[in-house]
């Protein structure tokens, strides 16, 4: 996984402009829409400014999340569209026991819900806090934005980005860094000079701008490393352990007995027939 | 009829502790019941920020390093070769396949989709921890099942099948040190994923070798406080002689882990190590109570000599691994503001757990030989000596 140096350039990726989202949540409806989701009861105010509702769940695979804050004495929203971050290595994918999770050559990370045995190493290891679980169900398995990879094997875009007026772009990801790239170059007054998702846990399919400081907009910090990479220098050691463990614990005892063998031999040899007892 | 009116009458006969931990275990089956029943969200506390909780934490991440004490012992007695030892071995098996069975319950107890766990099996994904701990879980359980057996042949005379035990025990010795190895060593590489989340006191790129060392150190630990019990409440031989030996492997032990400890505290941690003072405490009476005070009583004589010191030192060293354990799995990842405590029913179910082993020991140490070791019937002297020596002197194989 971690050994394929793959081109993730041709993947197909999300760039959202956060600065261009007016918070009308069309991208939460259409994802609701397409993937068959349930209705969630919620309350306005529950979380902070409009969110609603106010985390992501089984039912809902992204949402904008709101942020209230004070530009030149004025109240302002800053908003931040919640979901996968489908990463080029994902960890989701590596830790998975019976490889549900797959990065597909589209972009999408996939979920087989067939193979799940519901262990949450996923929800353990994602450093997005992504996958979700089915917590009201007595056999419950894991939820997930799919990236729509039903509508991009198809070549559709994904529902989010069909929906969005302005502030989703989809393409290939390599266009969409240089999309970025030319979007702050044009207005650096405006943007952060930074792209969140074009590094961050060794690079995503979804990058995103904003006018705001990341963290401001609860963008958790996040390794630059291939989350897999981490695991990996441990576990690629397992072969080679349990060679020299099994071999030198095997030559240990063989000798061991050896010795004991040899000595009880000459000690018969020498009392002749009668046997006689070891300490 | 009359086959259960016995069974009855028979439990009937039991001591009131043995009859309390069938009522334990018999409320943690029913509590089991209710998380199939109501879901999990129902039952238990765990939620999309703590996916994994009590049931990882103890039954199984825990739990495991506490069985460790078949493996080392079974490893430092016929690898290492000090025979002497031998008497612990039994109860040892009997502890670690108890063990390793009670992980496999509540591993199943925590899955979402219980029935699909041959999927691991099947669908192979060696870049992941769990599939590795899984595999050599399912393996070293039958490993310690095939250990198991020999005294459950011996209980009922059967010869053959003792033989062929006898003669694979070596491999089965080896083979259950470098699985537990690998898995001992993997429970840590689990949270090695947990780049941004487990706090840098415990996050280190060493984390599995340190869970390794641990583990033996916890079941040696084990091996003493059970044989110190059941010496005193269930009437076994005083073994305190070969405990003794054990008590002067145990700092060795020790040491190693925490001069490890300590190397990758300072040399490889990255992140942040005092921004957190509920974690400090934490550590602190982890590296304190834990490795320290026991590290510190056990390099004394008089301690190793006395029953009770002894036993306490063992005691602590099962306390801070334990510890250690909740430390890496629950408490060190969990985010700032947030918290989790276990429902009742799924801490009932873990008393279950927790008794069951118990009480299964109890029980299987009352009908099987665990304890009488090479009984005079049994000729053992076969495999040991690969048919080398069998003329005249068979019966003297190791006599302790």
């Amino acid at each position: 996984m971690s050994s394929e140096n793959k081109d993730f350039g041709k993947n197909k990726a999300f760039l959202i402009d956060m600065t261009k989202c007016t918070g009308c949540r069309g991208c939460q409806v259409a994802c609701k829409q397409w993937n068959q989701l349930g209705a969630e009861k919620t309350e306005f105010f529950t979380g902070e400014g409009y969110q609603n509702p106010p985390l992501m769940s089984e039912y809902t695979f992204t949402r904008i999340k709101f942020r209230d804050y004070e530009k030149n004495g004025q109240n302002e929203f800053a908003f931040y569209k919640e979901m996968c971050m489908h990463c080029n290595e994902p960890a989701c994918a590596s830790v998975c026991p019976v490889g549900a999770f797959k990065k597909t050559k589209e972009g999408p990370v996939t979920y087989d819900a067939d193979r799940c045995i519901g262990c949450r190493f996923c929800m353990v290891a994602c450093p997005f806090g992504v996958p979700k679980y089915e917590w009201s169900k007595a056999l419950p398995l894991v939820r997930k934005c799919t990236g729509c990879y039903s509508r991009v094997k198809e070549g559709l875009k994904p529902a989010c980005a069909t929906t969005c007026v302005s502030a989703i772009t989809y393409g290939n990801r390599e266009d969409m860094i240089k999309e970025a790239n030319k979007r702050i170059a044009a207005r650096p007054e405006k943007y952060l000079k930074k792209l969140y998702g074009s590094e961050e846990a060794g690079g995503t399919s979804v990058i995103y701008l904003t006018a705001l400081p990341f963290d401001e907009l609860g963008f958790k910090p996040v390794t630059k490393r291939p989350l897999p990479s981490y695991t990996w220098q441990a576990l690629r050691l397992v072969p080679g352990i349990f060679l020299t463990v099994g071999s030198s614990l095997s030559l240990l005892s063989w000798f061991n007995h050896r010795k004991e063998r040899i000595a009880k031999e000459e000690e018969q040899r020498k009392s002749g027939a009668t046997p006689k007892e070891e300490s | 009829m009359t086959a259960a009116k016995i069974i009855v009458n028979e439990i009937k006969g039991y001591h009131r502790f043995v009859k309390f931990l069938i009522v334990l275990v018999s409320l943690g089956a029913l509590a089991s019941l209710a998380r199939f029943v109501f879901g999990l969200g129902v039952t238990t506390n765990l939620n999309d920020t703590f996916p994994w909780g009590l049931w990882i934490s103890f039954d199984v991440v825990t739990a495991v390093p506490l069985a460790a004490g078949a493996f080392t012992l079974g490893a430092i007695v016929h690898c290492f070769h000090i025979k002497k030892l031998e008497p612990l071995v039994r109860p040892a098996i009997v502890t670690g396949f108890l063990g390793y069975s009670l992980v496999c319950v509540g591993l199943l107890l925590d899955l979402g989709q219980p029935q699909r766990c041959w999927h691991t099996m099947v669908y192979w994904n060696p870049h992941s921890p769990m599939f590795e701990v899984s595999m050599c879980i399912a393996a070293y359980t039958t490993v310690l099942f095939l250990e198991f057996l020999s005294p459950v042949c011996e209980k009922f005379g059967y010869h053959v099948p003792l033989r062929l035990l006898r003669t694979i025990e070596m491999p089965l010795v080896v083979a259950a040190a470098s699985i537990s190895t690998l898995h001992q060593s993997s429970l840590g590489t689990f949270f090695l994923i947990a780049v941004d989340k487990l706090h840098s006191l415990w996050y280190n790129p060493l984390l599995p070798l340190l869970f390794w060392l641990s583990a033996m150190c916890a079941g040696i630990s084990i091996i003493i406080v059970e044989a110190t019990m059941s010496h005193k409440y269930m009437g076994q031989p005083d073994e305190s002689e070969l405990l003794e030996t054990l008590a002067k492997i145990l700092p060795w032990g020790i040491t190693v882990y925490l001069t490890v400890k300590v190397f990758s505290l300072v040399a490889l941690t990255e992140g942040p190590l005092f921004n957190r003072p509920g974690l400090l405490v934490l550590f602190a009476v982890e590296v304190v109570c834990g490795v320290l005070l026991p590290l510190v009583m056990l390099m004394n004589g008089n301690v190793r000599e006395n029953n009770r010191l002894r036993a306490t030192a063992a005691w602590l060293v099962i306390a801070g691994v334990i510890l250690n354990r909740f430390n890496v799995s629950m408490f060190g990842m969990e985010a700032p503001g947030t918290f989790y405590y276990p429902s009742f029913l799924e801490s009932v179910v873990t008393i279950g757990i927790i008794a069951a082993h118990i009480l299964f020991f109890v029980l299987i140490a009352k009908y099987f030989p665990i304890f009488e070791h090479h009984p005079e019937t049994v000729d053992y002297s076969i495999p040991d000596h690969f048919r080398k020596n069998e003329q005249g002197h068979a019966h003297g194989a190791a006599k302790a």
